[in-house]
């Protein structure tokens, strides 16, 4: 009797557990392409557009992902056809100087995680991700720092300042 | 009093009585000029002022034909299968022109389930940014590129003026100091 009602518990918890979270993935294969702003007049904030696709050995049906940038957290969205996703992420050009950046992903059971962590005000680069995928931003450029018709003028004092200075000596 | 009780209860009505998701959208374009061949870059935010989680948003862009725009990065069809009550989320595709001239940027189109038992999608359409010039390449480069060769072959013309009566100096130099330290060493 006891052994039967020690089964039907533990029946009872696994079918809760599965029915309470989203499908998990298991080996996560991930291949990836990102995109950040190059040139600021192309775009008045820096954005970053990660586009990925998983690869999961057990196929789940029903995966949300997560992803957390900079302190900020989003759902992945997913492409109509495939199993594809994306995320997209702005900031402005300070805020977002050229560098190495993190792009975390969560599922459902590490985003819940994730939002402990949050709440009770721990560290959250602690919580474990699902996979992560590495930004290289080379920082979005206004133009060169000097421009060349400065440089030009520049040349040309140059050279008449010599031509005069040396005039002088003549001269005098 | 009477009539700021009856306003203050509609307002109570309007603001309480939101049990479902509703979403508000829109697409800007973020570049300073749209430039022929180069980025463009469109965003697209949706916010979330409902009271519960929109189900299934999908968000579709038909408003750039194949023929006039190339998709770079991001993708004009995606869903997102929650969008909880408060949150906003934020979608950046990259496309590139391939034509200059005018444009119409108009709105692109979402779908939503409202809450978890809805059966109906709620459709709504985003914000347009509106008629914007697409500039051509040539006029773009001309105002801002560097001009790096050009420059260097308005030095290389200004050799010639500078340079000639510059070694004709030279030569007429070395030579008279050449005449005077030979006068002298004698």
């Amino acid at each position: 009797m006891e052994k039967i009602m020690r089964i039907l518990f533990l029946l009872i918890c696994t079918t809760l557990w599965t029915l309470s979270s989203g499908d998990t993935c298991v080996n996560p294969v991930v291949k990836s392409e990102v995109y950040t702003t190059t040139e600021t007049q192309m775009s008045t904030q820096t954005v970053v557009i990660v586009d990925f696709e998983l690869t999961c050995s057990n196929k789940p049906q029903d995966l949300h992902l997560y992803a957390e940038f900079n302190g900020r957290t989003v759902p992945a969205s997913k492409t109509t056809n495939s199993n594809k996703y994306q995320v997209s992420f702005t900031g402005e050009h300070k805020k977002l100087p050229g560098g190495h950046y993190v792009v975390r992903f969560f599922d459902d059971d590490l985003y819940s995680e994730l939002r402990k962590a949050q709440r009770s005000s721990d560290d959250t680069s602690s919580v474990k991700t699902l996979f992560n995928i590495n930004v290289s931003h080379q920082g979005a450029s206004a133009g060169p720092w000097v421009s060349t018709e400065h440089v030009a003028a520049l040349a040309a004092i140059l050279v008449w300042y010599l031509a005069y200075t040396t005039r002088s000596q003549l001269q005098s | 009093m009477r009539s700021l009780f009856v306003v203050f209860a509609v307002f109570c009505v309007v603001l309480g009585d939101n049990e479902n998701a509703q979403l508000l959208a829109s697409k800007t374009i973020l570049n300073q000029y749209a430039v022929e061949n180069k980025d463009l870059t469109v965003e697209y935010q949706i916010y979330n002022i409902g009271g519960s989680a929109a189900i299934d948003t999908q968000l579709v862009d038909k408003s750039f034909p194949e023929s006039d725009f190339e998709v770079v990065h991001g993708n004009l069809e995606v869903t997102w299968q929650r969008i909880g009550p408060g949150y906003n989320v934020s979608h950046v595709v990259i496309l590139r022109p391939k034509k200059s001239g005018y444009f119409n940027f108009t709105s692109a189109e979402i779908s939503y389930l409202p809450s978890e038992t809805a059966k109906e999608p709620q459709l709504g359409y985003t914000s347009a940014p509106g008629e914007g010039g697409i500039v051509s390449f040539k006029d773009y480069d001309r105002k801002f590129s560097s001009h790096v060769l050009d420059w260097s072959a308005f030095a290389v013309m200004t050799l010639p003026s500078l340079g000639i009566p510059f070694l004709l100096w030279r030569s007429s130099k070395t030579k008279y100091e050449g005449i005077k330290a030979a006068k002298k060493a004698a």
